[in-house]
């Protein structure tokens, strides 16, 4: 499942539904919105060019590193702190395949994938800078 | 011809999105986005440096592929595009 959403993940539901007869090893990546001392996150994406970012980068991780099924699921809107804002769950036939597939994913959401977050401090908001440094405050 | 010009992130803030721009026929990319950027010179100077050429972190987007600034002034927008500009990714 690639998706990008307002609701929260389930998880469990997630890890069940990828195992299949061959998977060894299942990796998830819980992205969660950290206590910087801030309120609350905005998430927004340009979701008709992300969805489909997501499913290329999900398509290169499968082909790559053998993986036997790939669910990336992106949330938007306003995140409390503890809450989830990506899920990445990765299944292979063996624990290096699911490890290394989880982190080309991240890694290549982080790189391209249309989103951004806006932190809401107690100090003033700012924008999350990503790779660059044209918002404030730290990279994500 | 109409173009649809979205902003996004902090330019959204700045610019607002989904906007709709009656634009003559040969018009070029970078001339379409200043014309809209101009309209409020926070949204503007956050886009263009002070000799009116996009910030390097500045990413643009012809119907959902990307075009590079510098090639912006070469590139001719059509009728029913639609053109994206954004600053950097920070999703994850």
């Amino acid at each position: 499942m690639i998706a990008i959403q307002k609701e929260d993940i389930d998880i469990g539901k997630l890890i069940n539904e990828a195992k299949k007869r061959g998977t060894g090893a299942i990796v998830v990546f819980d992205g969660i919105v950290r206590d910087d001392d801030i309120r609350e996150m905005e998430l927004e994406a340009y979701e008709e060019v992300a969805v489909p970012e997501l499913e290329k980068i999900a398509s290169e991780a499968k082909k790559t590193y053998n993986l036997l099924s790939v669910d990336i699921i992106h949330r938007i809107g306003s995140l409390a702190v503890g809450e989830n804002i990506l899920v990445i769950v990765v299944g292979a036939g063996h624990r290096k395949e699911a490890y290394e597939g989880s982190r080309f994913i991240i890694e290549a959401i982080k790189a391209g994938v249309p989103i951004w977050k806006k932190e809401l401090r107690k100090d003033g908001d700012c924008w999350v800078p990503g790779e660059h440094q044209h918002g404030c405050g730290h990279k994500s | 011809m109409t173009v649809r010009i979205r902003f996004f992130a902090r330019f959204r803030e700045l610019l607002g999105t989904d906007i709709i721009v009656d634009a003559p026929k040969g018009k070029v990319l970078s001339d379409l986005v200043k014309d809209v950027a101009s309209k409020n010179k926070e949204g503007y100077d956050a886009i263009f440096d002070e000799k009116g050429t996009f910030r390097e972190f500045v990413i643009l987007m012809q119907n959902g592929k990307r075009v590079e600034t510098t090639a912006a002034a070469m590139t001719r927008v059509a009728d029913g595009d639609e053109i994206a500009v954004f600053p950097p990714v920070a999703g994850g």
